[in-house]
């Protein structure tokens, strides 16, 4: 019984409570806050136009610089295409004039 | 200025017709987010999102209801979010204590104290408060808006979007739900 008045009490102790009121100055606060969102964003440095041009630079770099390279390749070779045909000629006996029907003959 | 005055300056993008919105509408918002989140710094932050969404959706507004009840339904809806995002953060909380160095924050906030609530009820309104917090949420909705906010029945079924019947047996299950919480907390 004692405990029964007890949650009674304190189910009603919302009873005669007067609403809250928002913190002073709650409008300036508000706005301050809508303010700083629609300001614009600080941009990140890799969206900076100085970043964009030297990376651009960069790669054009290094693609003159390959390119240089390769052809300075061509330029100079260190062996001749004829030189290559001649070896590999060579390796497989393609150089004599004999053929594999004439060498079969000749058995 | 009336609602609909209001609602064309809104749609305007008029700071004389938000002022008038926030100024009119605060304490009420405010009333209902401290009821429901339990602490007044983050039932302003939550006030605060409110009256954002509303300036920034306004034209998504179809007048169907009244101004007053879709921004209760905001609050509510807000407030709720913030439950949840609290109850996550306490999960992780958890885990992070049980491979931490032990300094992380606890989530679990302090006895509520309703700045309204009369000095002599001061410490049973705290134990209801936290049993409050307990309820399932449609219940936790439906007891706020009645008994902090003084909405009729007709008025937060309107909030709800549900039937005056459908809150007459929320607030009912409510009751019992404190009841039995509040008897479990005595002892």
């Amino acid at each position: 019984m004692k405990q029964n008045n007890k949650i009674e009490e304190m189910l009603s102790s919302l009873d005669g409570c007067s609403k809250a009121t928002a913190p002073d100055f709650f409008y300036t606060r508000l706005k301050a806050r809508m303010d700083k969102q629609s300001a614009p964003a600080p941009q990140s440095w890799v969206m900076r136009p100085a970043f964009a041009i030297v990376a651009i630079v960069a790669v054009l770099l290094i693609n003159a610089i390959v390119l240089l390279r390769q052809t300075k390749t061509t330029d100079n070779p260190v062996v001749s295409d004829t030189d290559t045909y001649q070896s590999v000629a060579m390796e497989y006996s393609l150089n004599d004039n004999t053929t594999p029907y004439e060498l079969i003959a000749d058995k | 200025m009336n609602e609909f005055e209001l609602i064309e300056g809104l749609k305007n993008g008029d700071e004389t017709a938000f002022r008038y919105l926030v100024t009119t509408y605060q304490d009420r918002i405010y009333n209902t987010v401290i009821g429901i989140v339990q602490n007044a710094e983050d039932a302003e932050d939550v006030a605060q999102e409110v009256f954002i969404q509303v300036f920034r959706s306004i034209h998504s507004f179809k007048g169907e209801s009244k101004l007053s009840t879709w921004m209760y339904r905001i609050a509510t809806t807000r407030s709720l979010d913030l439950l949840r995002s609290r109850k996550s953060k306490k999960r992780f909380g958890f885990i992070q204590r049980l491979f931490g160095d032990g300094t992380e924050p606890l989530y679990e906030l302090p006895d509520f104290n309703h700045p309204g609530v009369e000095l002599d009820k001061k410490e049973n309104a705290a134990k209801l408060f936290k049993a409050i917090s307990q309820l399932p949420e449609n219940q936790k909705i439906a007891f706020t808006l009645h008994k902090l906010e003084d909405l009729s029945y007709q008025e937060v079924s309107e909030v709800m979007n549900t039937t005056v019947a459908a809150v007459e047996s929320l607030m009912h299950r409510a009751r019992l739900n404190l009841r039995k919480l509040l008897e479990k907390e005595s002892g």
